[in-house]
């Protein structure tokens, strides 16, 4: 058993628990890209767990990390996008009231 | 102290910090304290990502987030009725599906980590210039496509995101 992975896996686990459950209750668009944000960061903390006590040597590990890192950035970048035009066009950014989104 | 011990300590320490902090974020009434309980939350993952020897993604993790967080606090101040906290508002929906959801996930998650076998620990590691000179060669080699990919994709989502921020031309000449 690899004591090291097991610690920063179950902090990994933690967090993304953390991230669904503020993604899933949250009513505001700006909490609701915080929790993703978390998910997101347990994604990292894998990773580079299992870079690090499974594959050190394979540097593609690293690269996901990077990837991930992107789709971070990208993911705040449409939020705030969406959250400024339906701020502009609505006055709040409440997803309660963004039910005709529904489809 | 043997090296490891002490890595040990150190990530389960920065572990706890960045669940801790996680959890602050929806907890706290006031959005400010909010976003910077994000900010230390993944400054803690970065230190964990030094703890694991990964020095190159650890500072650009905290270099990133440190940007990021400052950006969100902005936009929390900027779109929230009520940024301090002052009026105490509930701003949760479907709280018992939420937490089921977070708790099942969790526990699937743990159940995965504490029962699969992993196989032998590999303790030695190549140095932080050789880790970074191999990344180097990765994202310019065998990667090169994804990580172009990457770089293209954010930005066509900072154009797009701009086009839909910017004001239609009717609503700017009002």
């Amino acid at each position: 058993m690899i004591l090291e992975l097991m610690i920063a896996l179950t902090a990994g686990a933690a967090m993304f628990g953390t991230g669904l459950y503020g993604a899933l209750s949250q009513t505001n668009l700006v909490m609701i890209i915080m929790g993703v944000e978390l998910v997101l960061a347990a994604a990292l903390v894998n990773l580079v767990a299992f870079w690090r006590y499974l594959h050190p040597e394979e540097p593609a590990a690293q690269m996901f990390v990077l990837i991930i890192m992107a789709v971070m950035a990208v993911e705040m970048t449409v939020g705030f996008g969406i959250a400024i035009a339906r701020f502009r066009s609505r006055g709040s950014v409440e997803m309660e009231e963004a039910r005709e989104l529904k489809g | 102290m043997t090296g490891m011990t002490a890595q040990m300590i150190f990530l389960a320490f920065f572990g706890a910090a960045a669940v801790w902090f996680g959890i602050v974020v929806f907890r706290t009434k006031s959005m400010v304290r909010s976003a910077l309980a994000l900010l230390f939350s993944q400054t803690a993952v970065g230190l964990m990502f030094l703890v694991m020897q990964a020095e190159f993604l650890g500072v650009l993790q905290i270099m990133m987030m440190a940007t990021e967080m400052s950006v969100m606090a902005i936009f929390m101040v900027m779109f929230m009725m009520d940024p301090g906290g002052m009026g105490a508002m509930d701003m949760t929906h479907q709280k018992r599906l939420s937490l089921w959801a977070g708790g099942i996930g969790l526990v699937a998650a743990l159940a995965v980590i504490w029962l699969a076998a992993w196989g032998p620990a590999v303790p030695n590691i190549p140095g932080a210039a050789q880790q970074a000179a191999d990344l180097g060669r990765e994202l310019l080699g065998r990667s090169m496509f994804i990580f172009q990919s990457a770089g293209l994709t954010i930005l066509t989502a900072m154009v797009a995101a701009t086009m839909v921020a910017i004001a239609p031309r009717k609503e700017r000449k009002e």
